[in-house]
């Protein structure tokens, strides 16, 4: 009996983590490959690295689907909605990017972010006192996030402290600390207030997020400020069912807005540009009067791939390249691109309530907002919606600490959906013993 | 776990909601902005676009072409130079030099930019591509015409609209500039620096008297049996801070509203704002289009501006008559006439007449709805025969025209606070006639009282467009 009963439940396994998208990996190739060879042979040269791409990715995404089924019983549609973005990043960064370099640099760091999401499910995975790992991980979080302070390795970039640059033997490195304080922020502030926490140990996760903010405002980096912010606020309201608190921290975050936006010059350009771009276009508003251009230039179905101009907004590879991403594929598209984010947190809040732990559910919270949360507030100042903060769009700007870290919380919440699997098929074959015992 | 759950299941609804949201405020801030963002000078993709595509042509709502673009792509304009400068910041030229004309604001659709799909690039690989053709709502003769007219000399408007369409019919400001002379930008920058300006969508003019009809209609709405009062002018009224007087120090004795308005009474009209009180006075500005933000797509109307505060007295009476702080485009007066006639709804200005394709089809295109109701239509009714009397016996005797029923206001503003400078002529009025729906608003800069040279001017355009019957 029990032999029988052991390849049942591999097969009940495969059923419950299949849920497999096949059309969903075929559509997703057919694009990468269409996409770049189209950019491939857009002049009259043919661009070996475009076609180097068309052959790359379609490998590299089943190469990614096959590895990580055959380790762990992931999610799969989640993973190739993930894809589906990296592969909007290259395509975009490879169209308007003038020299290979960046498009080439994103592709490495798209590899090293897929061993890093590795690491993230495996750390998922552990079976870890997560409270005092969590302690251990306040104190690493420290130094990283004040890195930028440390002399001669400190970088400022765009007004804001937040960029380390260690330079070895003539090659040089830039990364941007804050990215990957987030999934620490997260499995700390998870590891604190899950499972009723006690008011000693919500002030000290409160505080550690508190302490953050604060670095990050020296700093003057306001974009990942409002989503450390932000998040802490929802992972304490989620834990805590606390909605007065949570409103009046909110209340207090808009306080300091006001403080913040009375104290520093900064921030009053910044908001001032938002309200009339057009009154200073060629300075203040240069880089908002850009994008709105590019936007409406691409107008419903987009110039076109290759045929926009969209190296004409500042920025474009990075914080802009939502804008350049209207120029070129229209607003059609963008609104997919959109819709793609907001399935993806779906997906990731079904994963944060299957947990079977509330650390664990939290992480996965945590990981779901603060994902779609950063989509949102840089999409919403792309479209003059919200006053514009310098954040990565998730997985499609250019950089490589922001691919990496983004990738390391989503192998967690990846971690977190094949630990969800397999408590189901235990549960599952918990039920199948009980019927067989009253048969 | 299950408190948890109710609460994820909160925020996530919640996020959903913004995200819904974000993508219907992107949707629509494309759609309805999206021309307003290109047509800036500041977008160097226009002359990258310009280099590859064929710009399609402009035509008068004859048919006669104002623009277009020949065989070495060279963008020409109307033969006749008169036509092309009195259309030509309606028209606007490629550098951009007039940035709200036609070439500006509508040049994604002039340049082929928007609404092409990916098959007609895959389809369609001629390597130069064609843009669509325009067919404007005015008349080049009649703008020709209202050019020639124009005093000389002088600076100002003239805006000539259909009041039930809202059609622009001619759109005339002067001074104009030539787009065929037009080299460089640097060039064309020095040379003639307000001939750019639109002054009927742009200019910010002090409205003077002809404000009268919507203080008048303020008056009607909210005061009744106004109408049946008689009222007293002894040629200056002592309000608590200030005095109003009648223009020229007339006096005008015992009268009517009617008499009045008829006559331009600004001691009547000042204490009828005084009775309004700012709050209702603004209101029914506003309910006019004042302090709104005009969004109409097809061309930029500047916002028209009326006091919100209204601290002393003196502002308010000096509201009640047109001067003080209030703003007005002259297209907005054409507009506000045209709602006195059109039994008090107000037209949506509207320039684009019709879309053609590369291939000859009609593009269909949504337009804009009236700008809605500013006032009762017997509100309007009676306006309107106020109107007629300003024309038949009153300051707007020399806007008759036999046979016809024209109503109309003139207006003598003020522009500075030395009695001794030329006041700027205004006239805005209508013909009340079925056939010929034609409202019209003058503004001569300084052209001395409104009751000569703009109602003069107004006569002769609005005889012309009567015997062109656009």
């Amino acid at each position: 009996m029990a032999k029988r009963r052991k390849p049942d439940a591999q097969a009940l396994k495969h059923a419950l983590t299949r849920a497999n998208p096949h059309f969903l990996v075929i559509a997703l190739m057919a694009f990468q490959v269409t996409a770049m060879l189209l950019l491939a042979f857009k002049t009259d040269t043919v661009d070996w690295q475009a076609i180097g791409f068309a052959i790359a990715m379609p490998i590299v995404s089943q190469v990614v689907l096959r590895v990580f089924i055959r380790l762990w019983p992931v999610d799969r549609t989640l993973l190739v909605l993930i894809l589906f973005l990296c592969s909007v990043s290259l395509i975009t960064l490879k169209d308007i990017a003038r020299s290979p370099v960046t498009p080439g640099e994103q592709g490495v760091f798209m590899l090293l972010g897929f061993i890093v999401m590795g690491f993230g499910i495996a750390v998922a995975r552990l079976r870890l006192n997560w409270r005092k790992a969590s302690i251990a991980l306040m104190c690493l979080a420290v130094p990283v996030i004040l890195s930028p302070f440390v002399p001669g390795l400190g970088n400022r970039q765009y007004g804001a402290l937040n960029w380390i640059q260690v330079s070895l033997g003539g090659f040089s490195v830039t990364a941007q600390p804050s990215e990957f304080v987030k999934p620490m922020l997260v499995i700390c502030l998870a590891a604190m207030l899950g499972n009723h926490p006690g008011i000693r140990r919500a002030i000290l996760a409160l505080a550690f997020a508190a302490g953050l903010c604060g670095v990050l405002l020296i700093q003057s980096d306001l974009g990942a400020l409002l989503i450390y912010f932000l998040t802490t606020v929802a992972m304490f309201y989620v834990a805590t069912s606390r909605l007065g608190l949570s409103l009046a921290g909110i209340g207090a975050g808009a306080a300091c807005a006001v403080i913040a936006y009375k104290t520093m010059p900064y921030v009053q350009r910044r908001l001032q540009s938002f309200l009339d771009p057009w009154s200073d276009p060629m300075a203040t508003g240069y880089q908002i009067v850009q994008a709105l251009i590019a936007i409406g230039s691409g107008g419903l179905f987009g110039m076109g791939l290759g045929l926009g101009m969209p190296r004409n907004i500042p920025l474009y590879h990075s914080d802009f390249i939502f804008a350049a991403i209207c120029e070129e594929f229209g607003l059609i598209f963008a609104v997919c691109l959109l819709i793609v984010y907001a399935l993806i947190f779906m997906r990731a809040l079904t994963i944060a309530m299957n947990a079977r732990t509330s650390f664990h559910s939290l992480v996965a919270f945590g990981i779901a907002f603060m994902f779609a949360l950063q989509a949102l507030i840089i999409v919403g100042g792309n479209i003059r919606l919200i006053p514009l903060t310098g954040v990565t769009l998730p997985l499609v700007s250019a950089g490589g600490s922001s691919i990496i870290g983004t990738m390391a919380s989503l192998g967690l919440l990846i971690g977190i959906s094949s630990l969800n699997a397999e408590a189901e098929v235990t549960d599952l074959r918990r039920m199948e013993w009980r019927e067989g015992g009253g048969l | 776990m299950k408190r948890l759950q109710r609460c994820m299941r909160m925020v996530g609804i919640l996020m959903l909601c913004v995200f819904t949201f974000t993508a219907c405020w992107f949707a629509w801030t494309v759609q309805s902005q999206s021309s307003r963002w290109i047509a800036t000078s500041y977008n160097t993709r226009l002359a990258a676009a310009r280099e590859s595509a064929r710009a399609g042509d402009i035509y008068d709502c004859t048919g006669a072409v104002l623009a277009t673009t020949d065989e070495d792509g060279n963008r020409v304009y109307n033969d006749d130079k008169r036509t092309r400068r009195a259309v030509s910041q309606t028209v606007g030229d490629t550098l951009s030099m007039s940035g709200t004309g036609v070439e500006s604001f509508h040049a994604a659709t002039l340049l082929g930019l928007s609404g092409e799909s990916v098959f007609d690039t895959l389809f369609n690989p001629s390597p130069v591509k064609e843009g669509n053709s325009l067919r404007l709502t005015i008349n080049a003769e009649l703008s020709r015409y209202i050019h020639k007219e124009f005093p000389d000399g002088y600076d100002g408007a003239v805006s000539l609209i259909n009041y039930k369409t809202g059609e622009i019919l001619a759109m005339v400001s002067m001074p104009y500039y030539d787009p065929e002379e037009l080299e460089n930008r640097a060039e064309a920058a020095e040379a003639s620096g307000s001939g750019y300006l639109n002054r009927n969508t742009q200019g910010q003019y002090t409205p003077g008297s002809v404000f009268k009809i919507v203080t008048l209609a303020s008056a009607l709405e909210f005061l009744p049996g106004v109408e049946e009062r008689t009222y007293e002018c002894n040629g200056e009224w002592e309000y608590e801070g200030g005095s109003v007087t009648c223009a020229g120090g007339a006096v005008h004795g015992t009268l009517t509203l009617e008499e009045a308005f008829a006559e331009s009474c600004n001691i009547v009209f000042a204490k009828l704002a005084y009775e309004l009180g700012a709050q209702r006075l603004v209101s029914t500005a506003e309910s006019f289009g004042f302090n709104d933000v005009f969004q109409f797509q097809d061309l930029i109307v500047y916002d028209s501006s009326i006091d919100t505060q209204m601290p002393t007295v003196g502002d308010l009476v000096w509201s009640g008559v047109g001067q003080g702080k209030t703003l007005v485009s002259p297209l907005h007066m054409a507009l506000i006439a045209a709602s006195v006639a059109n039994d008090g709804v107000m037209p949506s200005p509207k320039l684009i007449a019709e879309v053609i394709t590369p291939s000859g089809s009609t593009v269909l295109r949504t337009q804009d709805p009236p700008y809605g109701r500013v006032m009762y239509s017997s509100t309007a009714a009676t306006i309107a025969r106020y109107m007629y009397t300003t024309v038949e016996s009153g300051t707007a005797t020399r806007a008759q025209i036999s046979g016809y029923r024209v109503c109309g206001k003139t207006g003598s503003a003020q522009i500075s606070n030395d009695s001794d400078a030329q006041t700027n002529a205004w006239f805005a009025g209508f013909v009340y006639d079925d056939a010929h729906p034609y409202a019209i608003s003058v503004v001569v800069e300084e052209g001395g009282s409104g009751s000569r040279r703009a109602a003069e001017l107004a006569e002769k355009a609005l005889k012309k467009a009567i015997e062109l019957g656009v």
